[in-house]
C-alpha cells in the first residue's frame, strides 16, 4: 500500500493542472457565450488560405 | 406586401424599387440603409449571414447618427482605454444585435479591417469589446462600420454604471470550479477516511490523507469562499446580522477546527462538509447571478436623449464637439432631424420641434426667434442657431432625472423589512448553535463542535434568503423573453396586489401615429383616389408627424418646387396648377376664386387640400387604437384589475376611446397633476394601482403608482422611471406580467413553506445529535438548490407565449434620412 504515499500527492499535483487549466479556459472567455460558436462553425470560412495568399491578404 | 425586405425584414416601402443580388436572383429591399448593408455583406463574402441568422425582434429601428465627435479627445478619453502600447480599447454596447450570426458578421466585417487588432462579441449581453490601433483607423471609422451593416452601436463610457455582468461571472465561474476540484478531491479522501476508520487503516496514512485534504480545503476555503466571508463582513461593518454570517461561520469554524485537528494529530475533521457547502451555496449564487444577468440589461436612457455631437458656431467658424463641453453663452447651430444638445434660447431660425420625447405631446411645437429650446427634443423642419443657457446640472434633463430619483425614494422599502426579519432569523440560528454546545459541552463534550456545527450548517437560513430573490429572478427573464424588461424587482410583488390599472391614452392604447380615418371630396374637379394621389405626392416632402398618415400610400405623381411653409402646409407644382395641402387657412389663402364651399364640420385634426381654384378634399385624421387594446383590457378586467383611462386629450376623443374600449371610468384633459390627484384618491381608497403610461411628463405620475409600466415604442426616458418596460409596441404582454407575478408569489410561498417545513425537521435532529455535519450540509445545501429549482420552473413557457411569438409585429428598421 505504500504506492499511495506516492499516488496521493500525485493526485493533488493533476488537481492543480485540471484548475490551471479551467482557468486558462475562463480567461479565454470559453464560458462567456455558450451559443455562437455552435453555429459559427457553420458560418466560418471552410476553404483553406494557403499561407503565401494569407499573408497577402492581410497586407491589404 | 408580396416581398419583405430581403435585408431587414420589413415591408416593403412604395416607390422605392431597389434591389440587391443574392444567390443569382433580384431581391428587393426596403430603403438605402438596407441596401447599403447588404451591398456591404455581399461584397465581403459573408452572404452566409443571411442563410443563418434568426428574424430580427419587432420595434428595432435603425437612427441616423454622426460619429466624428467622437475622434475628439475628450470622447476618447471618456470612452476608451489607451493601452502601453498605443493600441486603444473600446467597449460598446450594440442596438439590434440580437443573434449568433449578428455577432459573426460584426465580427467578421469589422475584424477585417485594417487596425482592428481584436474584436470580441457576445450576443447573449449585446455587447462588444474592441481593441484597435488609433494610427490606422479611427474610433468613429469603426463606428460608422458597424452602423453601416445594419446596427446602432453604443460607446460605453469607462465609468459606466451598469455592472459587468460578464466579469462577475468569470469570476463566479473561477470559484466555482475551484470548488468544484476541492470538492470531488475531498469527499475522496473522505470516503476513504471512514472507510479507513471501520476497516483499519495506519495511523501515518490516515494523517497523510488529513494533511491532503488539508491542502486541498485551503484554497477552497480561502478563495472559493471568499464571497460569503466578503459578505458577512460587510453585514457585521454595517450592524446586520446578514444570510452570509451563519454561512462563513459554518465554513470557517468547521475549517479552522479541523485545521487544528490535523496539525495536532488528534480529533475528527470536517473538511468534506466545509468544501460540500462552499460548493453547493456556490452553485445556488452562480444560477441566481446567472438568472440575474439575464433578466436586467438596461443601460442609463436618458443620456442616449443627448446628440452625439453638437456645432458650435465661434467667430473663427464652426467646429463639432460633444455636448457635454458646452458652455453657458456658447452658440449652437441645429440642423433640421437632429436633436437639440443643450437648453438654449433660439436666436436664428424658426422651425419645428418634436418635443414628445420629454412632454408626452405628439404634435410638434413651432418656434422662433426668442423661443426656448429643452435638449434631447428634435429639431424637426430647418436650421436653428441657440445660444446656449443651461448645462449640465442646471438642465431640463437633469432635472427630470433628480425628480424621478426622489419619486422613486418615496416609496415603501418592501425590501428592508424582509433584511429585518432575516437578521432575527440569523440572531436566532447563532444563539440556538451555542446553547446547543453548551448543553453538549456538559453532557458529552466530545460531541459538542460536531453538533454545534450541524445545528448552524442545518439551520442557515440560505433556503429562505434564496426563496424570494432567486423567484423574481426567474420571473424576470421569463417576462424579457415574453417582450417586458423588469427595471425593478419589487415590481412583480406590487404587480400582484394591484387592483387598479390606470391607462394613459396617447401612444399606450393608441398606435400614436395619425391615420387617415375619412376622405371627403369638397369639389367635382378631383375624386377620392385622385386627391389621395395629390396628397401623397405631397406629403412625401414633409418631415412633420401628420405626413406617417400619407407615408404608405403610393403615388404616380411627381411635383415640383416644393416649399414647405413651417407648422402650416405644404405647397407644390404639376405642370400649371399648384396645389396646398395643410391647415385650411393656408390652403383657402392660396386660392384665387373667393368660390369655396364652407365646410364648418371640419375637426381640428382635419387635413384640407386645395388648388388655385379652391379646395379639393379635406381628410380626417385619427389615432387608431391598437389592435391588442381591447383584448388586453378585456384579459386584464378577467384577471381582477379595474381599468381606468386618464389622459391629457380632449374629452370627445378620449371617450371614443373608452367607448369602444368598454372602459367605465375615463378622465380627460389631465395635468400630470391631476393625473397624480388622481393617482392618489385611488391610493388612499386603499387600492393599489398599476399604471401603464409613455410620455415623460407621466415619469412623476409613473414613480407614484404601485407599479409602472412604460410602453417602450414610447420614450426613452419613460423607460428609465418605470418598474416594467414593454419592449414592443403592444400591450398584449402585459397580461403575461399580471399572470407571471402571480406565478412567482405562488412560487416564493411554496419556497419559504419548504424552508421553514425543513428547518423544523432538521433542527431537532440536529440538536438531539443525530446529524453529522456532513449530512446538515447535504441536507442544508439540497434544500437551497431545491428552491433555486422551484424558481426556475417560472423560466418555462405558459401557453401565452406562442401567440406572442406568432402573433405579427411591424418590424420596421429602417434608416431613416433627416427631413
Amino acid at each position: 500500500m505504500s504506492i499511495l504515499y506516492l499516488l496521493i500527492p500525485l493526485g493533488v499535483g493533476m488537481l492543480a493542472v485540471a484548475v490551471g487549466g479551467f482557468f486558462w479556459a475562463v480567461r479565454q472567455r470559453q464560458f462567456d457565450d455558450l451559443q455562437s460558436p455552435a453555429v459559427r462553425i457553420l458560418l466560418d470560412e471552410d476553404q483553406i488560405v494557403p499561407p503565401e495568399l494569407q499573408q497577402a491578404e492581410t497586407q491589404d | 406586401m408580396s416581398e419583405p425586405c430581403f435585408h431587414c425584414g420589413a415591408a416593403l416601402t412604395p416607390n422605392f424599387r431597389h434591389a440587391v443580388q443574392f444567390g443569382g436572383q433580384r431581391r428587393p429591399v426596403c430603403c438605402g440603409g438596407c441596401e447599403a448593408a447588404a451591398n456591404l455583406i455581399l461584397s465581403q463574402g459573408l452572404e452566409r449571414y443571411y442563410e443563418f441568422r434568426a428574424p430580427s425582434p419587432p420595434g428595432f429601428v435603425l437612427q441616423v447618427r454622426e460619429w466624428q465627435a467622437f475622434d475628439r479627445e475628450a470622447a476618447l478619453r471618456r470612452y476608451t482605454h489607451l493601452r502601453a502600447d498605443g493600441s486603444r480599447e473600446v467597449s460598446l454596447r450594440i442596438g439590434g444585435l440580437h443573434c449568433a450570426a449578428c455577432g459573426w458578421l460584426i465580427e467578421s466585417s469589422v475584424g477585417r479591417a485594417a487596425g482592428v487588432h481584436e474584436i470580441h462579441l457576445e450576443p447573449a449581453s449585446a455587447r462588444a469589446e474592441l481593441r484597435y490601433d488609433p494610427r490606422q483607423i479611427s474610433l468613429s471609422e469603426l463606428l460608422s462600420r458597424i452602423h453601416t451593416l445594419g446596427y446602432d452601436p453604443e460607446p460605453l463610457s469607462f465609468t459606466g454604471v451598469a455592472p459587468d455582468w460578464s466579469v462577475q461571472r468569470r469570476d463566479m465561474l473561477r470559484r466555482l470550479g475551484v470548488a468544484a476540484f476541492g470538492m470531488m478531491a475531498v469527499m475522496t479522501y473522505a470516503i476513504s477516511l471512514y472507510a479507513g476508520a471501520m476497516a483499519g487503516m495506519t495511523p501515518d496514512l490516515e494523517q497523510l490523507l488529513r494533511l491532503v485534504s488539508l491542502v486541498v480545503s485551503t484554497p477552497v476555503v480561502l478563495y472559493a469562499a471568499q464571497p460569503f466571508f466578503a459578505g458577512a463582513w460587510r453585514g457585521l461593518r454595517a450592524r446586520i446580522l446578514g444570510m452570509d454570517l451563519p454561512v462563513a461561520l459554518s465554513i470557517g469554524l468547521a475549517y479552522t477546527w479541523s485545521a487544528i485537528a490535523t496539525l495536532r494529530g488528534t480529533g475528527s475533521v470536517y473538511f468534506d462538509s466545509a468544501v460540500m457547502f462552499t460548493f453547493f451555496l456556490l452553485l445556488g449564487r452562480f444560477i441566481e447571478l446567472t438568472l440575474r444577468a439575464r433578466a436586467g440589461r438596461e443601460n442609463d436612457a436618458l443620456a442616449r436623449l443627448l446628440p452625439d455631437a453638437a456645432v458650435r458656431v465661434r467667430e473663427a467658424g464652426t467646429e463639432r464637439v460633444l455636448p457635454e463641453e458646452l458652455c453657458v453663452g456658447d452658440r449652437v447651430r441645429v440642423f433640421a432631424g437632429e436633436r437639440i444638445p443643450a437648453d438654449g434660447e433660439i436666436v436664428n431660425g424658426q422651425s419645428e420641434l418634436d418635443e414628445s420625447l420629454l412632454t408626452g405631446e405628439a404634435a410638434p411645437r413651432s418656434r422662433g426667434k426668442g423661443g426656448a429650446v429643452i435638449a434631447g427634443t428634435l429639431n424637426l423642419s430647418s436650421v436653428l442657431e441657440l445660444q446656449v443657457t443651461r448645462v449640465g446640472q442646471d438642465s431640463t434633463l437633469a432635472a427630470i432625472r433628480r425628480l424621478l430619483v426622489q419619486a422613486r425614494a418615496a416609496r415603501p422599502r418592501l425590501a428592508s423589512s424582509a433584511d429585518r426579519v432575516a437578521a432575527w432569523f440569523v440572531a436566532a440560528v447563532l444563539v440556538l448553535s451555542i446553547a446547543a454546545g453548551a448543553w453538549w459541552w456538559h453532557a458529552d463534550p466530545a460531541r459538542a463542535f460536531p453538533i454545534a456545527l450541524a445545528v448552524l450548517v442545518v439551520t442557515c437560513p440560505c433556503a429562505l434568503s434564496l426563496a424570494t430573490p432567486a423567484a423574481l429572478a426567474a420571473a424576470s427573464a421569463r417576462l424579457a423573453r415574453g417582450g417586458i424588461l423588469v427595471a425593478r424587482g419589487r415590481a412583480l410583488e406590487n404587480l400582484v396586489r394591484a387592483d387598479y390599472v390606470v391607462f394613459d391614452k396617447t401612444g399606450t392604447l393608441t398606435v400614436g401615429e395619425p391615420r387617415i380615418a375619412r376622405v371627403q371630396p369638397l369639389s367635382g374637379r378631383a375624386d377620392e383616389a385622385g386627391c389621395l394621389e395629390i396628397a401623397a405626392a405631397l406629403e412625401r416632402h414633409s418631415g412633420h408627424p401628420i405626413a406617417r398618415a400619407f407615408a404608405n400610400l403610393s403615388s404616380p405623381i411627381a411635383l415640383t418646387d416644393v416649399t414647405v411653409a413651417a407648422s402650416r402646409g405644404l405647397e407644390g407644382h404639376l405642370g400649371a396648377s399648384c396645389y396646398r395641402i395643410g391647415r385650411e387657412e393656408y390652403v383657402r389663402a392660396g386660392c384665387k376664386s373667393i368660390e369655396t364651399p364652407q365646410c364648418a364640420s371640419l375637426g381640428g385634426s382635419a387635413v384640407v387640400l386645395g388648388d388655385r381654384q379652391g379646395l379639393l378634399a379635406a381628410f380626417t385624421l385619427t389615432d387608431p387604437l391598437k389592435s391588442d387594446a381591447h383584448g388586453t383590457i378585456a384579459q386584464l378586467r378577467a384577471l381582477g384589475l379595474r381599468p381606468v383611462i386618464a389622459s391629457g386629450d380632449n374629452a370627445s376623443s378620449v371617450q371614443g376611446v373608452a367607448a369602444r374600449l368598454e372602459v367605465s371610468t375615463a378622465h380627460a384633459a389631465l395635468s400630470a397633476e391631476d393625473k397624480l390627484a388622481l393617482l392618489r384618491s385611488f391610493q388612499q381608497a386603499g387600492h393599489r394601482v398599476l399604471m401603464v403610461g409613455d410620455g415623460v411628463n407621466d415619469a412623476p405620475v409613473l414613480a407614484a403608482a404601485d407599479v409602472s409600466v412604460a410602453v417602450g415604442g414610447g420614450t426613452d426616458l419613460a423607460k428609465v422611471s418605470a418598474d416594467l418596460i414593454l419592449l414592443g409596441d403592444r400591450l398584449a404582454p402585459l397580461t403575461l406580467a399580471v399572470n407571471t407575478a402571480r406565478r412567482t408569489l405562488r412560487v416564493i410561498r411554496q419556497n419559504i413553506a419548504w424552508a421553514v417545513l425543513y428547518n423544523a425537521a432538521a433542527v431537532p435532529l440536529a440538536l438531539g445529535g443525530w446529524l453529522q455535519p456532513w449530512m446538515a450540509a447535504v441536507g442544508m445545501s439540497a434544500s437551497s438548490l431545491l428552491v433555486v429549482l422551484n424558481a426556475m420552473r417560472l423560466l418555462r413557457a405558459a401557453p401565452p407565449t406562442l401567440e406572442l411569438v406568432s402573433a405579427p409585429v411591424n418590424t420596421k428598421a429602417t434608416l431613416r434620412a433627416p427631413a
